[in-house]
């Protein structure tokens, strides 16, 4: 398990972490969220040690985190990068031997990942001749190929066409249920949602909410309540007792309701302003326990 | 040419734990070993081979055009013969048996026909009662080897008429610049420390050319690196000091391979084809030269790729580069004036300023002008401060490596890894 403890990080008067705390488990993913700016990227730096943190610590497994720790670790930075003019077989093997694999597993290991993301017959092409699409995929191989115990990846979705972003999603789950600790940070909500079992909202250096997806919804003392009524006049329910916001688009009601207020009250009053068509209640989704921590 | 992993170093790179190598040293070697192997392509090759061919072909090609040299002489008048003789006899005094010099002679009838003969070239040069010279044209930057070979054997007669027998010697070793007898206190004799200040020169233009040579890919390979982001991730596998020090030896490695090739080749070319004259080496002062050239080189280099981490864009290398080649000339030009003086102060300071000591030592040495004492504190000087460069230098280069957009300030640089 790889635990964050209490990271500080100033730069200047500049405050990038203030005490950032939370763990990612083996065989588990967890989201990393939080507005630009808070301090994901200079989490994950912490984490690899590119940066070095004022106070608080790292570890994996409650030992301290050395090199040779770290090259079970595997790292896709946001700004992505490779050597241009290297074939991509050759880059890729030496990226493994650099985690310390030996010539001949690390050039197994190239051809297996190579042959599971179709790039097989690019071996020999150098990484600028692929397109923007394969050089990302090259990218998640070259964070892959030393099969790690830890995934860290910053913003792995960003540039994904649909397809790819699929793709991207397939291999976090695979490397999960393999057993590995996946740590991805993400301004896409949803996949973050449908993806992750456990999340960490990170805003002005500190966590604000972490822990697991569906708990953390089921403990949020608010729920949401749909209501698609005929046609409908307007929005007649805010300002309804126990209804914390409400909207309106002409032919559905959102109405934000606290998880304890009884809310038949709610529903009769839609019902009065037009037939209920359709209705649900649940919790709220991983975008609103968002906006509610960071507004 | 297909860079193939399965290099030299391969087999001894392998796993981390399983082949004792502690994860350090494999990193180092993997990153020296990725280097050499993306640098040596088939072009480099090629462009190595071809000047390589060039300099065995500028040293080979003209001993090859070289023989025996046949000068046509018109003659008028007399006391020519003798001239012609001691112009000969000079010639072919230390001359190869193949590169003799003799005179074809014609004798013309009076200075009309020697014009002539000169004007349409079927004489090089017509003598005039020994005392008289009629060629083409005067002699340019090149000099005119007949015109100073005649001049020099008619001089030679003039001064044996003027001089007594029993003092010829004696007059003909002060024209030739010897007349006063040399003791050295450093008990050198005068062409020995001719042969090792040669040599030092060529040493400190190597350690010259090697570190402005390979100073432009250290520092444009590594703001390459940082411009294609890949530090990022080398950053999170291994420790910047061997990113740093594996690159930089790579670098440094290939420079010295193509150097030791270079002057290899040359020595050969000339011992061979017999070119002209090596002066005889010293092997003690050749070691302390390698030593210096090594130095100079390493110190150089590790600057050299903190300058390239300070960059973001390989189009900055150049203005990165500068202050520090302005050291470096300093230090080059600076040894002229060590080997007129090198006893003097500017010597003293540059035995012990670390940059310039690479160019200074070495010429103080072949001078006889060292000290033991300061040779050795000025190598352990230069030790310290690479040792020192390479950890500001890592620090710079980690430092920096995260850092893009415009260059960065060494203090900024030094001061946040992450600024």
């Amino acid at each position: 398990m790889l635990r964050v403890d209490g990271l500080v990080k100033h730069y200047g008067d500049v405050i990038a972490l203030d005490g950032c705390t939370f763990a990612v488990e083996r065989g588990r993913m967890l989201g990393f969220l939080g507005p630009n700016g808070a301090g994901k990227t200079t989490s994950m730096r912490v984490i690899f040690r590119l940066v070095d943190p004022d106070a608080g610590s790292v570890t994996w497994d409650g030992g301290p985190v050395g090199v040779a720790v770290r090259l079970r670790f595997g790292y896709m930075p946001e700004q992505r990068g490779l050597y241009p003019k290297m074939k991509v077989g050759d880059q890729l093997v030496w990226l493994a031997r650099m985690h310390g694999m030996d010539a001949a597993a690390a050039a197994a290991a190239t051809e297996r990942w190579l042959d599971a993301f179709d790039l097989a017959d690019r071996r020999t092409d150098t990484v600028e001749a692929l397109s923007h699409g394969n050089q990302q995929r090259v990218q998640l191989i070259a964070a892959l190929i030393h099969d790690p115990e830890l995934l860290v990846l910053d913003e792995p979705f960003n540039g994904l066409d649909p397809i790819g972003a699929e793709t991207m999603a397939r291999v976090l789950r695979e490397r999960a249920a393999a057993g590995t600790a996946v740590l991805f940070s993400s301004h896409q909500l949803d996949v973050v949602e449908d993806l992750c079992e456990d999340v960490a909202i990170i805003n002005d250096g500190r966590i604000v909410l972490s822990g697991d997806v569906r708990e953390l919804k089921a403990s949020s003392n608010r729920r949401v309540l749909e209501v698609e009524a005929g046609a409908g006049s307007g929005d007649l329910l805010d300002g309804l007792d126990g209804v914390l916001s409400s909207a309106f688009d002409g032919h559905r009601h959102r109405v934000v309701v606290d998880a304890a207020a009884d809310v038949r009250h709610v529903l009769a009053a839609a019902d009065r302003d037009g037939a209920v068509q359709h209705l649900s209640y649940s919790t709220p989704s991983l975008s609103e326990l968002f906006k509610e921590v960071v507004a | 040419m297909r860079p193939r992993h399965e290099g030299v170093l391969a087999a001894r790179t392998g796993p981390a734990a399983a082949d004792g190598h502690p994860p350090s040293v494999n990193a180092l070697l993997l990153v020296m070993q990725r280097e050499l192997v993306t640098r040596l392509s088939a072009g480099y090759l090629v462009s190595s081979a071809a000047f390589l061919l060039v300099l065995v072909g500028v040293i080979v090609v003209p001993t090859m055009l070289s023989g025996p040299t046949t000068y046509d002489v018109g003659t008028v008048g007399d006391g020519n013969r003798e001239v012609l003789d001691t112009a000969a006899d000079r010639a072919n005094r230390d001359a190869p048996a193949d590169e003799r010099t003799s005179f074809d002679v014609t004798s013309l009838g009076d200075a009309d026909a020697a014009r002539r003969a000169v004007a349409d070239g079927t004489v090089d040069a017509v003598l005039i009662d020994g005392t008289e010279v009629v060629v083409r044209r005067a002699s340019g930057f090149g000099g005119n080897d007949l015109l100073d070979l005649l001049q020099q054997a008619a001089g030679g007669r003039q001064v044996e008429r003027l001089v007594p027998a029993e003092a010829l010697p004696r007059v003909q070793g002060a024209l030739d610049g010897r007349a006063l007898e040399v003791t050295t206190l450093s008990g050198q004799d005068a062409g020995q420390t001719e042969g090792r200040s040669i040599i030092a020169y060529g040493g400190i233009l190597l350690t010259y050319v090697l570190i402005l040579q390979y100073g432009v890919w250290t520092v444009s390979g590594v703001a390459e690196e940082k411009s294609n982001r890949v530090m990022e991730i080398l950053l999170s596998t291994a420790r910047p000091w061997q990113l740093f020090a594996g690159k930089v030896i790579g670098i440094a490695a290939l420079g010295l391979l193509q150097f030791s090739t270079t002057l290899l080749a040359a020595v050969v070319a000339v011992r061979v084809s017999g070119a002209f004259e090596l002066p005889a080496i010293p092997t003690d002062f050749i070691g302390t030269l390698v030593v210096w050239v090594l130095l100079g080189f390493a110190m150089y280099m590790v600057v050299f790729g903190a300058a390239g981490a300070l960059t973001s864009r390989p189009e900055d290398a150049q203005s990165a580069m500068a202050p520090i080649s302005v050291v470096v000339m300093i230090g080059f030009f600076g040894s002229f004036a060590v080997l007129r003086n090198p006893d003097g102060i500017m010597g003293l300071i540059g035995t012990f300023v670390p940059f310039w000591a690479p160019f200074v030592v070495p010429v103080r040495a072949a001078l006889g002008a060292l000290p033991v004492w300061q040779g050795v504190a000025a190598a352990a000087l230069s030790l310290v401060t690479i040792a020192g460069l390479t950890v500001l230098s890592a620090r710079v280069y980690r430092g920096g490596s995260l850092h893009l957009g415009g260059r960065l300030g060494w203090r900024q640089a030094l001061r946040g890894a992450d600024a």
